[in-house]
């Protein structure tokens, strides 16, 4: 009775009406407030002076001029960096490690996720304890060991590795996994020929693992950056951003310039930066990604 | 096999124990230190160098959060929004992803990558107008509007895990039985969802310890006590009695993380594999 026409517009008007809850869910919590933030970073709108006026590029200038959004980028630069680099290296000596044959592997591979599996905010919020010059758990062991006891969260330079070892101890696991999954896929045929060749341990990682692994490497490198953009909760609970602001992250900007000093267009406009950083990141990624799929 | 080949295999069996053994150590350690910090008796908590076996274990500091804090009504919120966020993410995510996976109608990649883009838009890109929405449709401290955010941030990645999760399922049976005559739902429920349970289940197990560890939507969100959640309980039990800005209570901020960190755990230890084959499934299909 129906036409090959009428069963498929028929699909069609199904799938459609399937995809909607989500769909529009997503763009009137997601998509419209992202447009929204875009416009009211063109406006001095804050709801204690009960303003919204125009100001053009006004917000954008102010961002130029403004020393903590240069401190900010500046650590932001330096923990992007250092903590993806640190959480590669140490996900692929983990996965490695997870991916031998020994006693206690399933509860090591079980301990793997805990860090994994806690909220943000508790390990930040504990690790200020863990980071107490006096009392800490880190103190105690540098003090056992030589003596010292580091002035973790006062100084600039080791506050901010404070903020990165944080940062590597909980989301490394995730790193470990996907990788032990990526050493998992790899045919084991290939490293028995390599053997033939008389290629050691060593060789057959350099020329065998890591090769097949460089596209999954590169795709979670860039993963993981940008969510190293978007950190909020390890500087919120842990720094403060300080000291001064020398571990000011831009989320956490966002955050005291939007709900603590209620200057909503501003920080509209430092959530644009953010917003584009995340761009450029995202997109150079995706760029080293297809030269590395091509090389394979 | 000559005897310096297998002293050397010995000397690798050695060095990758120990390595082994250093991971162990750096993941449970700082762990079980908040544990002792939460059971250490008051006078015991700030001594140099660190006790690690303590003679006796306190749980005096539990009682004092649950006597100064609603932790009960905290937790209650978490498991609400938890489960509840999960349900319905996992419910409208399914729709869409049967919609992509099986209905093969033109725009179902365009809703796919538009999923993945709306998800690498930062949250705090996202709040201020959210916060000015929610005080105009008075959802603020509500836990229906909370409920809005979370199960928002679950959407792009639980659609496309359940994507991949119908794509690895054969169409066989569902044909069968579309030619029985099972209407849509009738498909869905008892043909469809049976198969892929084990995707369902492992997301129902990562979107509850997400929406659970959730902090930054209820810091904005919630601000009355009858909508907070666990999360929130750390930095108020903190400065219980506390005399000044700089009297922190770490025993009690201990205790607070660790009632917080409990739940996730267990879960965490019992679905081990389920867990890991979720967020491998998210990057690989």
């Amino acid at each position: 009775m129906f036409g090959q026409q009428n069963l498929s517009t028929r699909r069609i008007l199904l799938a459609w009406l399937l995809v909607t809850p989500v769909v529009l869910w997503r763009l009137l919590t997601s998509v419209y407030p992202f447009l929204r933030t875009f416009y009211i970073s063109f406006f001095d709108n804050s709801p204690v002076r009960r303003t919204f006026d125009f100001v053009g590029l006004d917000n954008y200038m102010a961002l130029t001029r403004d020393t903590n959004v240069d401190a900010t980028l500046t650590f932001t630069l330096f923990f992007t960096v250092t903590s993806v680099a640190l959480q590669v290296v140490l996900g692929l000596a983990i996965a490695e490690l997870l991916n031998q044959r020994f006693k206690m592997r399933n509860f090591t591979r079980a301990v793997n996720l805990l860090p994994w599996a806690m909220a943000p905010i508790v390990i930040a919020t504990a690790a200020r304890w863990i980071f107490h010059q006096d009392y800490g758990l880190i103190n105690d062991i540098i003090w056992r060991l030589s003596g010292e006891r580091p002035l973790w969260l006062v100084n600039f330079t080791t506050a901010r590795f404070a903020v990165t070892i944080t940062d590597v101890w909980k989301n490394t696991a995730f790193l470990a996994v996907i990788f032990l999954s990526g050493l998992q896929g790899i045919p084991l045929e290939l490293y028995e020929a390599a053997k033939i060749d008389g290629a050691d341990g060593a060789r057959s990682y350099w020329y065998i693992t890591l090769p097949l692994l460089m596209p999954l490497i590169i795709s979670m490198i860039i993963f993981t950056a940008i969510f190293r953009v978007l950190t909020f909760e390890i500087v919120y609970a842990l720094t403060n951003g300080g000291p001064g602001t020398a571990t000011s992250l831009l989320s956490y900007l966002v955050y005291l310039e939007g709900f603590r000093v209620l200057n909503f267009g501003y920080a509209s406009a430092i959530a644009m930066l953010l917003f584009f950083i995340v761009l450029i990141v995202g997109v150079l990624g995706y760029g080293f990604l297809r030269r590395a799929w091509e090389r394979l | 096999m000559n005897i310096q080949l297998i002293s050397k295999r010995r000397f690798q069996t050695t060095l990758f124990y120990l390595a082994v053994i250093l991971f162990l150590i750096v993941v449970l350690l700082p762990i079980y230190y908040i544990f002792l910090t939460a059971f250490a008796p008051s006078g015991k908590l700030f001594t140099v160098p660190l006790t690690y076996v303590p003679r006796s274990l306190a749980t005096a500091r539990f009682q004092d959060i649950f006597g100064a804090l609603p932790i009960a009504r905290y937790m209650l919120n978490s498991t609400l929004l938890a489960t509840f966020s999960t349900i319905l993410a996992l419910t409208v995510s399914l729709l869409a992803a049967y919609a992509i996976a099986r209905l093969n109608f033109p725009g179902a990649n365009m809703v796919m990558i538009g999923l993945l883009a709306s998800s690498m838009l930062p949250g705090t890109a996202t709040v201020i107008p959210l916060f000015q929405m929610f005080q105009t449709l008075k959802l603020m401290d509500t836990l229906h509007g909370l409920l809005i955010l979370y199960g928002s941030a679950l959407l792009p990645i639980t659609t496309w895990v359940l994507v991949s999760f119908l794509r690895q399922v054969p169409v066989e049976i569902e044909d069968a039985a579309k030619v029985d005559g099972a209407s849509f739902f009738q498909l869905l429920w008892r043909i469809v969802l049976p198969v892929i349970r084990p995707g369902v289940a492992t997301m129902f197990l990562i979107n509850f310890i997400i929406g659970w560890n959730e902090f930054f939507t209820p810091l904005i969100f919630a601000r009355g006590a009858g909508v907070k959640v666990i999360t929130m309980a750390l930095s108020e039990a903190q400065v219980i009695g506390a005399r000044s800005e700089f009297d922190v209570s770490w025993g009690n901020m201990s205790a607070a993380a660790i009632l917080t960190t409990i739940p996730v755990f267990i879960i965490t230890l019992i679905f081990q594999r389920q867990i890991v084959e979720g967020i491998t499934s998210g990057v690989f299909k």
